[in-house]
This record gives structure tokens, sequence and C-alpha cells, in this order.
């Protein structure tokens, strides 16, 4: 039994007063962040508020904040957290707002659910089978893990374009999303596929910071799942926005001068049709650009991107062979975006 | 007063397929309510499976579901409710899976199906090792396609009851602190059980027994509530559960010798017999001394023998809880496990469409009240309940309820709640708020938890059985004199702790007084002093009122009439 102290973000409703707060308490080998605040509220303090419920990670109420990174309380060692920063540190959820304490409004985090419409929709124009839908055990193992998702928010808790856009659509409603789109009995792949690409807040808008992934308490792996859905909504022909115009301009800029063009690559993501077709969001994207492009100009990089004209003769080659063994490997298996995207790194690392 | 044709209490397996059933009807108004958000609900920790006779893996067939049904719950079963539960399981599970749900498959791209306690065939229908969260999280997203109303962490106070006429409830939202009345011309209780009031427990710290004690407060007596089942496999010191699925892929058994006891219990089963009889097997090694580790309170469970690649992908919360919670690497190591509270078999007495009523002389019916699922007792677990079976009970069940109040409620008359109905409750909560007494919640519920667990659990004395009432008349005396931290209005988890308490305080003096009447041995009620079951005397379920100074028991036949075949005589309960 050792004395631990922990630092609990507080805020109080009524005085709308935030405050951080010390406790202390005897901690026993394995007990966990839950076990610790339970022992604060029941014994030392209990006005103290949080969520939980099953107390064994499969409810999802109990996420927060542990020394800066979002988890479930009820599933971190107080040894583990220890380990991250001493004494511990607990707060609330990222990207939520406080209601009291540790408890968050999730109520914009649920909506993304019902807005990506991530419910199965049978097919209308046919019955059901007399007994269950047949699917493949390895059709199974494909998409089941996005099925493991207990909605603690921990991901969404943590994304780095929550933080900047209300209106992104979220790692995990973006797994769920997947989840449906990969699951046969499902109707509506095609309509889903669309809205996440371009629906704003959709696919397109993250940024593969890797956060929910780590975040995760489960096996959802959120950003490979919407790294998928990126190359299926491709696949699908859903091309006509600015991620995949992007996706589409990196990738023939690197085939044609065997490295990434950086200057011409705006115009690309924008679009040079809706450009020239003197599209006035197409104007406004690539005014949104503008910033970026004068702090690259005043330290001469956009210049020197200019300036050279690509990979030496033989990395030319080497990438063009690349993807032409890509393409070869779509025709036999689906795609598999993250095995093309550790290609294209190789690539670029020896063009 | 807020106003709906139907309102669903609980927002687990039960309550949201009668919601989806009711939903059917576009013309009525349907409303769900939880004191947590419903997709965490408790339903979403049952890990191994849902039984049904589909037959994928083995023939199978309806009336041995129903058979080792029967036999599993030692014969206390009605065997009418039984028989639905077999014959209506395969259409069920079709149901879900058009749905969507999650379902692991064979090999012919069928839902996969494993063996389970008690079950003679390979009847288990699962999702990995988490098959309750695959199914709540199908039925939360069907709810949410066809827009019901939820009440998300509404705590429901009371039921209004008029000269047994279901009214309505009152009910406090969390988020405000304010107290609503919510009108309902049929009102369904799927508000789970009661496993809180013991130490060691797989239940969420949400399963308190709210809806089962509101019953009883408003007149209908509860069933057959001294029935707790223990689980065998919970992580020794939390409780928390190991899926039977384990077992099921062939996890062993073993005590401080190594040895494999379960072949001197029940040799023809194995690790596969009925969780009472393995629960007692091992509380029955644990007390000749034979437990393990440290404090020799626990049995290993040894998980090697299914193999590294089979965990792996059968059973992977297994091995994250083993890790995440006991620090065990269940690949490497065995699992010290013991017995755990982990289901309710009795609770609120109702009718195989749902409908509440008092199984007295008249059977008379509490006109609007509904309920399904681990807070009803229909009864179809009798005084043990099946693994995968609480699953399909909540699933056939709870759309029987639905479909049970679709064929009434056009005919109920508009109800209504007026400020006499909402006294008590307010009451209530203003007396937590106020109070100043020196007992602290946390400790009396700590207490009350040991005594339940020491005192009534899975081997049961009368001298015991009158120490753990005593015990708890004298807690609820102290509860009278507790007080809370919290006054505030916003999200006051501490003041709904207090009124939890309450509860568990209200049935466990049920449970114990049940219990102390009931002289004989079945399920999971065993008693050290009349280990035999005994037909002629006890073949009938306990009826619990509630009166001034505790429970008033009365008893009620078990049925034997099922519709589509004769019913399975008594016999001799041994595996």
């Amino acid at each position: 039994m050792a004395e631990q102290r922990f630092i609990i973000q507080r805020y109080d409703p009524d005085s709308a007063e935030s405050y951080r707060e010390e406790f202390s308490l005897d901690v026993q080998p394995g007990q966990t962040v839950l076990d610790c605040l339970n022992a604060i509220k029941w014994e030392q303090d209990g006005t103290l508020s949080f969520r939980m419920s099953c107390r064994h990670a499969i409810c999802g109420s109990c996420a927060m904040k542990v020394n800066g990174s979002s988890m479930l309380a009820c599933q971190t060692q107080v040894s583990e957290a220890v380990e991250l920063g001493d004494p511990v540190e607990v707060a609330p959820m990222g990207n939520q707002t406080v209601i009291k304490d540790l408890v968050v409004d999730t109520t914009k985090f649920v909506a993304q659910f019902e807005r990506a419409e991530t419910w199965l929709e049978p097919h209308e124009d046919q019955e059901p089978p007399e007994r269950e839908y047949r699917q493949t055990v390895e059709d199974f193992d494909h998409w089941s893990h996005a099925s493991t998702c207990i909605h603690c928010g921990a991901c969404y808790s943590d994304c780095t374009v929550a933080a900047v856009d209300e209106k992104f659509l979220g790692p995990a409603a973006l797994a769920k999303a997947y989840r449906f789109v990969m699951d046969s009995r499902d109707s509506k792949r095609e309509e889903r596929l669309k809205f996440l690409a371009e629906t704003e807040g959709g696919i397109w808008d993250c940024t593969r910071c890797y956060m929910c992934v780590q975040a995760c308490p489960k096996d959802v792996l959120p950003m490979d799942a919407i790294m998928e859905l990126r190359a299926l909504s491709i696949e699908a022909g859903y091309t006509n926005n600015h991620g995949s115009r992007h996706h589409k301009g990196f990738a023939s800029g690197v085939r044609k001068r065997g490295r990434l063009d950086e200057a011409s690559l705006p115009i690309q993501s924008v679009g040079i049709t809706r450009l020239l077709t003197l599209n006035i969001d197409a104007h406004k994207e690539m005014l949104g650009y503008t910033p970026g492009a004068i702090r690259l100009l005043k330290t001469r990089k956009l210049l020197e991107a200019a300036k050279r004209h690509g990979a030496s003769q033989d990395g030319r080659e080497h990438i063009q062979r690349i993807f032409e063994e890509v393409e070869a490997e779509k025709h036999h298996h689906d795609v598999d975006a993250d095995a093309f995207a550790a290609e294209f790194e190789t690539a670029l690392g020896s063009g | 007063m807020l106003q709906h044709d139907v309102l669903i209490v609980g927002s687990g397996l039960a309550g949201m397929r009668a919601a989806l059933e009711v939903s059917e009807d576009p013309s009525l108004d349907v409303a769900i309510l939880s004191k947590v958000h419903p997709l965490r609900s408790h339903s979403g920790a049952a890990q191994g499976g849902i039984a049904a006779s589909l037959g994928n893996s083995a023939e199978d067939s309806w009336d041995l579901h129903m058979f080792d049904t029967v036999k599993g719950g030692d014969f206390l079963v009605d065997q009418n409710a039984a028989e639905l539960l077999a014959r209506e399981g395969p259409e069920n599970i079709f149901e879900l899976e058009h749905m969507g749900c999650a379902f692991s498959r064979d090999e012919q791209g069928r839902v996969a199906q494993r063996r389970f306690g008690g079950h003679t065939a390979p009847r288990a229908c699962y999702a990995a090792d988490r098959t309750g969260h695959a199914v709540l999280t199908v039925l939360f997203e069907q709810l949410l396609r066809r827009g019901v109303k939820v009440y998300s962490e509404w705590y429901a106070l009371d039921l209004v009851v008029r000269d047994r006429v279901c009214q309505g409830i009152v009910a406090y939202d969390i988020l405000t602190g304010q107290i609503e009345a919510i009108a309902a011309k049929a009102v369904m209780f799927g508000t789970g059980g009661y496993g809180r009031a013991f130490r060691v427990t797989t239940n969420a710290f949400a399963s308190t027994g709210d809806g089962v004690v509101m019953a009883y407060r408003s007149g209908v007596p509860l069933e057959d509530m001294e029935f707790v089942q223990f689980h065998p496999t919970g992580l020794q010191g939390s409780g928390i559960l190991l899926s039977e699925a384990a077992r099921g892929e062939g996890a062993h058994i073993v005590n401080s010798d190594g040895y494999r006891f379960m072949a001197d219990y029940a040799a023809g089963r194995m690790e596969l017999a009925p969780r009472d009889i393995v629960a007692r097997a091992e509380q029955s090694e644990i007390e000749a001394g034979r437990g393990v580790t440290d404090l020799q309170d626990s049995v290993f469970m040894d998980l090697r023998p299914i193999g590294e690649e089979r965990i792996r992908y059968a059973l992977p919360s297994v091995l994250h809880l083993a890790r995440d919670f006991a620090g065990i690497d269940p690949l490497v190591d065995p699992v010290p496990i013991q017995p755990t509270a982990h289901y309710s078999m009795g609770g609120i007495p109702c009718d195989i469409n749902g409908q509440v009523r008092l199984k007295d002389q008249d059977d008379a019916p509490i006109v609007g009240f509904f309920a399904a699922g681990e807070a009803s007792c229909v009864s179809v677990h009798g005084a043990n309940r099946l693994g995968t079976n609480s699953l399909l009970e909540a699933v056939v069940f709870g759309r029987r309820s639905g479909r049970g109040i679709l064929d009434v409620v056009k005919d109920l008359e508009p109800t209504s709640i007026d400020e006499g109905d909402m006294a008590r409750a307010i009451g209530e909560v203003d007396k937590h708020l106020r109070a100043d007494g020196p007992e602290k919640v946390g400790a009396i519920r700590a207490e009350l938890r040991d005594t339940m667990m020491d005192k009534c659990g899975v081997f049961r004395t009368d001298e015991q059985l009158h120490e753990a009432l005593a015990d708890v008349k004298s807690y609820q005396e102290r509860y009278e004199r507790s007080s809370i931290d919290d006054h505030g209005q916003t999200f006051n988890t501490d003041l709904l702790d207090a009124v939890e308490l309450g509860h568990m305080l209200e049935y466990a003096e049920v449970i114990v007084s049940g219990a102390i009447a009931r002289q004989e041995s079945r399920g999971g009620h065993a008693r050290r002093d009349f280990p035999e079951r005994d037909d002629d005397n006890w073949f009938k379920h306990t009826l619990a009122y509630r009166e001034e100074d505790g429970p008033r028991l009365e008893y009620c036949a078990v049925n034997m009439e099922p519709q589509h075949r004769e019913a399975f005589p008594l016999q001799e309960r041994t595996y």
C-alpha cells in the first residue's frame, strides 16, 4: 500500500468555477484509476462527479483524460498511470463541453452517429432470407473489429481535427460507418461512400495523426477504417472532392516527376476544371492556400520546389514500377490503403 | 406533466427490443427512459452468447432447449414460458441477424454456435465474447433509425399505480435535478437485476434493482427473490465476469492440487455443468482448504488447453480482462476465479406477454404495467438460469411485451399523475438533499454487500440468514440517519447513490426473508441445513408483499402447462 496523489480537474456548474484539486489516498496494487475515483468520492468528497457503470471496459461510461491522454478510468491501472506522470492528473474528455467535474456533454458526439446514419439499412426490394444471411468468416473478420466500438468517446476526445472543426464526423462515427459499408447485409454502400466522401467533415478531413487509434480502448482502429473508406470511395468514383483530388494530384505528381510536386498540388486539389469554370468555391479554396504560400515564398521554399524537376531517372523508373505493381495488385485484391501509403513513402524516400 | 402512449423504463435488451416492437405502429408515441445512456446498459456486458436451437453446429431442437432450461432451473420454471423461450428463440436470432448484429460465423457462413453449461447441444450463438454488446448495439442503432424518443440519464423514482391501473412514473432528470411526472397508458420495466447488493459481483454499479423496488412499493409482490445466481468464473477480488465461453471452448477448472475437481461433482458435464453446480463445487473446494493464491479464496481456471490461436480469436475479451484487471496472461498462467453474484432469477411477476400480474388467486393484472428481462420473473429460469438464456429471454420476452402492449394500449384510457402521486419521490430527494445525519452511504453500502455475500451467498444456513436479516434491518435504520455531501442540482451522483442504497436495503430484506423461509436447496438457493430439494413442500414460487414491518410471504404454483407438448415431469437433477 502506498500513498498516491491525484490532481483532479473540477468544475462547479453552480458557480461556473474551474479549479484543480488534489487528493491523496492509499492505493493497493492492482487498483484502477476508477477504483481511486470511487474511493475519493465515497470516503473524501461526495460532490466529485463522473460517469461509470460496468467497471470492466465494456459500457464505455468512464472515458476521461489521465495525464493528458483519453482512456477508460476503469481499464487503467494506477501503476500504469503513474508511469505517465506523478501525481496522476485526471481531467474531463476534450472536444466536449464540461457539465460538472469529469462529466461532459456527449450530445455532439452521439449526434454524429445519427448524421452518419450508422445503422443497417436493409434491402427494401427483397425479403430477408428465412434464416440468417450468409457471411464468410473472412468477410466477417475483415470488419468485425470496427463493430467493437463501445462509444466511449476517447477517440473523439483526443482527435486533433475535432479540436478545430465542429463539423468533423469524428473517428468513432466514421469507423462505424465503415463497418456498415463493409457489411454485405447493408443496402446503402454506395450512398454511404458518396456521403462520407463529400459531406463537410467527412473522411477527407482526417489528418492521419493516429491519436484515435492510440486512444481507443478496443480494437476499432478508427484511422485505418477512415483510410480504407478513402480508398473505397475513390474506387467507387466519388472523386469530385478536395480530398481525393489532392490524393490524385499527389500520386500523379510523384508518378510523373518521381517526387512530390508541392507547387502544383494546390491547383490540382482544388481542381483545374473548377478553377477554369470560375467556380466561386474553388477560388475561395484557392485563396485559403494563400497564407501558406506566402510563408513558403518568404522562406524561398516554394521557389526551390518549383525549380526542382524531380528525381533521377533511376528513381523515377523505380517509382513507376511501384505504381504498376500496386495497380496490378489492385486487380487481385481489395485496395489495402495502408500498404499503398507505405509503398508511397518508400518511393518518395528513394526519389 | 409529460405524456406518452407507451413509456419503456430501462434501455437494455428487453427495453429496447420492446420499444422497437411498439414503434412498428407509427401512430403510437413511444419513449424510452434510462438512468444511463442506452449504450451503457448492462446487457452490453454479457459475453458468451445467446441461446437458440438453430442446429448450425449439431442437431438440436426447441424441445431439447426447453428441457435443458427446465432442468437447469431445477424445475421451478414455468413451463409455458420456457416453451416460448425455446420455440421463439431461432426466429428472434434471425431477426437480430437481419438487423445487422455482428454474429461470428461458421465455415458455411451461418451464425456460429458453441457449447455452454447445462445445454446438451452447442446452442450459444455468439459475437466472439462480446455478444451482449453486439446485440445491444444493433438494437440501439435500429431505435435511432426509427427516431424513438430517449430520455437518457433520467432516473425513475416511482411507479404510479392507482386502483391497480398504472398511470406512469415520476422521474428525476439527472442533468438538471428536476422531478417530472411522465404519464403513459402503458409502462414497461426492463430495469435489470439486483446483484449490486453483493460484495463480489459481475454486475455494473447501475444494477441496483430500482425497478423491482418501485414495483414492490406500488403494491406488486416480488417473485422468487431468494434465487440469486453465483457465476463460477468471476475474477478473484473484483468478481468481474470471465465468460462461460472460456469453459465452452475447453478451459479447465482446478484446485490447489491441480485436480479437475468437477469430476467429483458433475462427472458427466465436468466444467460445463450449470453455473449453480460449478459455483458450489468451487465454494466447497475453497472451504475444504483447496483454494489457490495467498488468500486461498479462489480456484484456478486454466485456458491453456484451448490453445493460443483459438483464445485470441474466440475469447479476446477474456484475454484482455485477465490482463487488465488481474495482471495475468491466460496464455501463460491460470487465472484465479471465485463465485460472483451474477444474475437475479427473481423479480416482478408477469405473464408470457409481459403483463404484470399479482399471481394471487384472481391472478389480477396491474393494468398498463408490463415487465421483461432480468427485472421480471416470467419465470423462465426458475431456480437457476442457464448461460446464454438471459440474452434470449430479454429479446424474446422484450418482443412479446412490445406485442402485449400493442394488443391492449389502444383500448386503455389516458392516465394522469397529480401532485399527490409525486409527493413521495419529491420528499425522498428533498430529504437526502437536506439530511445532516452522521452515517455515510458508502459505508453502509459496503457493510450490506459484505453481509449479503458472507451470510446469504453460495451456501446459506438458518443461523447466518437470521444474522443477515438483523444486519439489514440495522442498516435500514442507519440509512435513515445518513447524509450526502452534494446538495447541487446538476449531475448529482451522490444523491443517486443514496437513492440506490435505499433500493438495495429494501430488496436485500426480501432476498433474505425468502431464503429463510425456503427450507430446501434448489438451484441457486443452497441451504447447508436443508441440502435436498423438497418438492412436496417447496415446489412453488415465492411472492413477497410489502408490509410495514417487512415482507409478507405467499406462494403460487409453478406452471406445468406448455401449449405444444407435455410438461416435463419433475426428476432428480444430476449431471
